[in-house]
């Protein structure tokens, strides 16, 4: 039984602070609509009638049905689909691999995928994800919330404010870290790539980058010269609605001011060109002469203490495999062979599988921890295309829509009843933390223990760990441990090292910063960084600006919940109790909207509704609506899902068109 | 007296809400409960000398000087300790809720689930333990922080901006400010 659940103060990464969301883990471990048994669906698809079945008949089912959709239309016919990561992801993607199926996740290229593609085409290494704000004296913010999103972040940075940093927070909406902001940027939505090269263009012309660096680690740094050339900033300005003086006073502080670091998140990945965003912000890093500095951005340590992409198994992948994976021919980064990170199929491209057999049939789905119906832009879309599968199963905590129209539902762990080693570099880059089984609930099991079984009865159990112990000893491997003496430990910390690539270069095929890419030139594309329009846009898109005026920026959170999650939990929803649609006063008084006024919004997708908030914190032209409601107010309705960011094939959630309309 | 009083930096809050659930699952204050000892409220934004502003104010009980809700308890269920909290003696309270009204602040709860009143107590016991209360363990910004007068003095030069009770509510953009 748990009783608490409480921060650690022996904690050096959490400082004995813990968040809203993880104070209420007893809500969700003990919450009376846990899925507790297998089930398989006893009436007809998504009627709610459900007869609870043995693990044993679930697997049974499960390995039957994909057996004999595979015979039937071929191995590609069958799609793995994966939550947001929560510890175990890695080792589906293994699973997927060792099994030789394509898998899709909202997590991949709507989220995390781009801005780390970019960086590692730039950097070799994720260091932007790793701002130092024990030594910085700057910090810019960009695109995230991070007290409210990502909560140890959020806690280094208050720390480094109240020590006087300065923080220029880059949001169209005014948030809780904008709030904070010495400078706040508030940029029209999706043109986050024109404000870097801008910035660029700042620092480079006013001679404010470090010539050392540039001159010792940096290739292609004339060409990118040139490209900047086309961005100053009174052009940035009318791109961006950000005035010139405040893009100059921006790029002058974070360059002048050493150290300065970079704290990116979730916007980068929903933008227009994402990889040209997280490319030209890894620029910024580079030429300023903060990566793996003191209060810079640092490079991981993680991969000193365990073995961070060798246990997925890419190389167990055939060339036919590689050649069929939809969206490859379209997304290089994100579905073919060129990828930094997966490869992972294209979800818009999957769902067109699905719903027309082109370019060949995908029958079944196998999905562990996503409420998909949430998650992806075009609910309709998505909705349609998984009611019309032949077979769909899905492990989850909780009867999400999700589940609702699957065939069989398969109960999962939460954190606190499965064990892990949490090595990742969203927690900390110089720690490895344990998580300990603590408690049993009925008949749930943990993912690695599904996929594990499932892989058995498969018959590929060879290429899985045969046990979570042996799959834990695996990844500790580096330190030295075992995972029986980690339990002991519960933490392993390695202290950092500074400017590595000094004696190991940066993991490029240059060994240094590629500020020119040719990689990208030999996919088709800019080996340069530029500006794209987002796919709809006033200027890029005017006719459909006439009948859909506003911009629509979507994705943003709000603290008590996490993405399709918690808003079952009586405590935490009290809190945030209803959708939110910010509008400026200005544009509610010319639709006649009143604070508190539940507003319909409507895009060529279709339509959703939110209760009005009137604020100040928002650009007349834009709304601003938080994403992973459920129902009507799930602004996934909205969202395009076709037109993705280049490359990566991201749906640019952050920057399409609206309208908005008082309910009567 | 506590050795210790309540100082909530108003700069450093970021409406993360971990005081809230901190507080609810010390207390056992359950959804059904209806108790929100600890609320963290929201200024919405608004211009200040062409700056725009957005705040938030953890409230909860300031254990007031002289407290009011002890006028307004017809059976003197509620009296304020020699260590400052103002306390609520269960066995006599009858859930009247005439203090829950009479309250200045809102800081008094009728538990539905035990139909007493209740209401932060500086988790006294977590105290007397040598632990931190949970709101200022579990606070990200450093807005809550659980301080000595001496400490109190050094950080905020003596001048907060306002106490009430064992709370002092201060603001430290507006000292760095000042030190320049």
């Amino acid at each position: 039984m748990v009783v608490r659940v409480e921060g650690d103060t022996s904690s050096e990464v959490t400082q004995g602070t813990l968040c809203a969301k993880g104070l209420a883990s007893k809500e969700i471990l003990y919450h009376r609509e846990r899925l507790l048994h297998p089930m398989k669906r006893s009436g007809t698809r998504g009627e709610g009638k459900w007869q609870r079945i043995t693990w044993d008949e679930a697997f049974d089912t499960i390995v039957n049905h994909l057996r004999s959709i595979e015979e039937r239309y071929g191995s590609e016919s069958i799609v793995l689909a994966t939550g947001t990561n929560r510890g175990w992801v890695r080792y589906f993607t293994r699973f997927a691999n060792a099994y030789g199926k394509q898998w899709i996740g909202p997590g991949i290229a709507q989220c995390f995928y781009p801005r780390i593609s970019g960086q590692m085409l730039v950097l070799g290494t994720n260091a932007m994800e790793n701002p130092d704000y024990n030594a910085t004296r700057c910090m810019i913010i960009w695109g995230c919330n991070p007290t409210t999103t990502w909560p140890v972040k959020g806690l280094g940075i208050m720390e480094a404010w109240c020590r006087g940093a300065q923080m220029i927070v880059i949001d169209p909406f005014f948030s809780e870290a904008a709030s904070k902001a010495h400078l706040w940027l508030q940029l029209r939505p999706g043109t986050d790539a024109a404000l870097a090269l801008g910035m660029l263009h700042v620092i480079i012309t006013e001679r404010l980058y470090d010539e050392t660096f540039v001159d010792n680690w940096c290739i292609g740094f004339d060409e990118l010269v040139k490209r900047v050339e086309e961005y100053q900033p009174e052009r940035v300005e009318t791109i961006t609605w950000v005035p010139a003086s405040l893009i100059r006073e921006a790029a002058r502080l974070y360059a002048a001011i050493k150290p300065s670091s970079i704290t990116q998140c979730l916007s980068i990945d929903q933008n227009a060109d994402t990889i040209s965003t997280s490319r030209s912000i890894a620029m910024l890093a580079a030429i300023t002469g903060n990566i793996d500095v003191p209060g810079g951005n640092l490079i991981t340590m993680l991969t000193e203490m365990s073995p961070v992409s060798d246990e997925t198994g890419r190389q167990w992948l055939s060339r036919e495999h590689h050649e069929k994976r939809l969206g490859r021919a379209q997304y290089p980064l994100l579905a073919g062979e060129a990828c930094v990170m997966g490869p992972s199929a294209h979800n818009f491209t999957v769902w067109r599988a699905i719903l027309t057999g082109r370019p060949y049939p995908v029958r079944a789905v196998y999905c562990h921890g996503s409420n998909m119906l949430r998650t992806y832009a075009n609910t309709k879309m998505v909705t349609d295309a998984l009611t019309k599968l032949d077979f769909f199963v899905v492990a989850d905590l909780f009867p999400t829509e999700t589940a609702a129209i699957a065939d069989i539902v398969l109960p999962a762990a939460s954190w606190m009843e499965r064990s892990a080693v949490t090595r990742n570099e969203q927690t900390s880059i110089s720690h490895l933390h344990l998580q300990q089984k603590v408690v049993q609930r009925e008949e749930c099991r943990s993912d690695l223990s599904i996929l594990n079984e499932l892989a058995r009865r498969l018959g590929f159990a060879d290429r899985m760990f045969p046990g979570e112990e042996a799959y834990f000893d695996f990844l500790l491997q580096p330190s030295g441990l075992t995972f029986e003496e980690f339990k002991r430990l519960g933490v392993v910390s390695c202290p950092h090292v500074f400017r590595k690539y000094e004696s190991e270069g940066f993991h490029t095929p240059s060994g240094k910063v590629q500020l020119y890419d040719e990689r990208l030139t030999s996919l088709g594309y800019d080996p340069l960084p530029s500006y794209q329009e987002p796919s709809e846009s006033p200027i890029h898109t005017p006719e459909l600006a006439k009948e859909y005026p506003l911009i629509i920026t979507t994705g943003g959170r709000v603290p008590v919940f996490r993405h399709a999650e918690l808003r079952n939990i009586p405590v935490l929803r009290e809190i945030v109790p209803e959708l939110e649609a910010s509008i400026s006063p200005k544009t509610a008084r010319a639709l006649g909207i009143n604070n508190g006024d539940t507003v319909i919004v409507e895009s060529p997708r279709g339509g959703m509704e939110a209760k009005a908030r009137v604020t100040e914190g928002i650009d007349p032209r834009v709304i601003q609506v938080p994403s992973h409601w459920p129902g009507i107010n799930n602004v996934n309705l909205l969202m395009d899902n076709e037109k993705c960011a280049p490359m990566i094939g991201g749906a640019q959630l952050r920057c399409q068109l609206c309208r908005v309309k008082k309910r009567e | 007296m506590l050795q210790k009083v309540l100082l909530i930096d108003l700069d450093n809050c970021v409406r993360c809400y971990a005081c809230e659930l901190a507080c609810r699952q010390e207390h056992d204050l359950t959804y059904e409960t209806k108790s929100r000892w600890c609320k963290v409220m929201t200024i919405e934004p608004r211009w200040v000398n062409q700056e725009l502003h957005m705040d938030f104010v953890p409230v909860m009980c300031v254990q007031c000087d002289d407290p009011i809700c002890a006028y307004f308890c017809p059976v003197n269920a509620i009296s304020k300790g020699e260590d400052g909290i103002v306390a609520i003696d269960e066995e006599v309270c009858t859930g009247c809720r005439l203090c829950v009204h009479g309250c200045p602040y809102g800081a008094l709860f009728f538990n539905e689930m035990r139909g007493v009143i209740g209401k932060c107590d500086l988790c006294i016991n977590r105290v007397h333990s040598g632990i931190e209360p949970a709101c200022v363990q579990h606070c990200i910004g450093g807005a809550l922080q659980f301080v000595s007068h001496e400490e109190l003095n050094n950080i905020t030069l003596g001048e907060h901006i306002l106490r009430m009770g064992m709370v002092y509510y201060a603001s430290s953009k507006w000292k760095l400010r000042k030190l320049g």
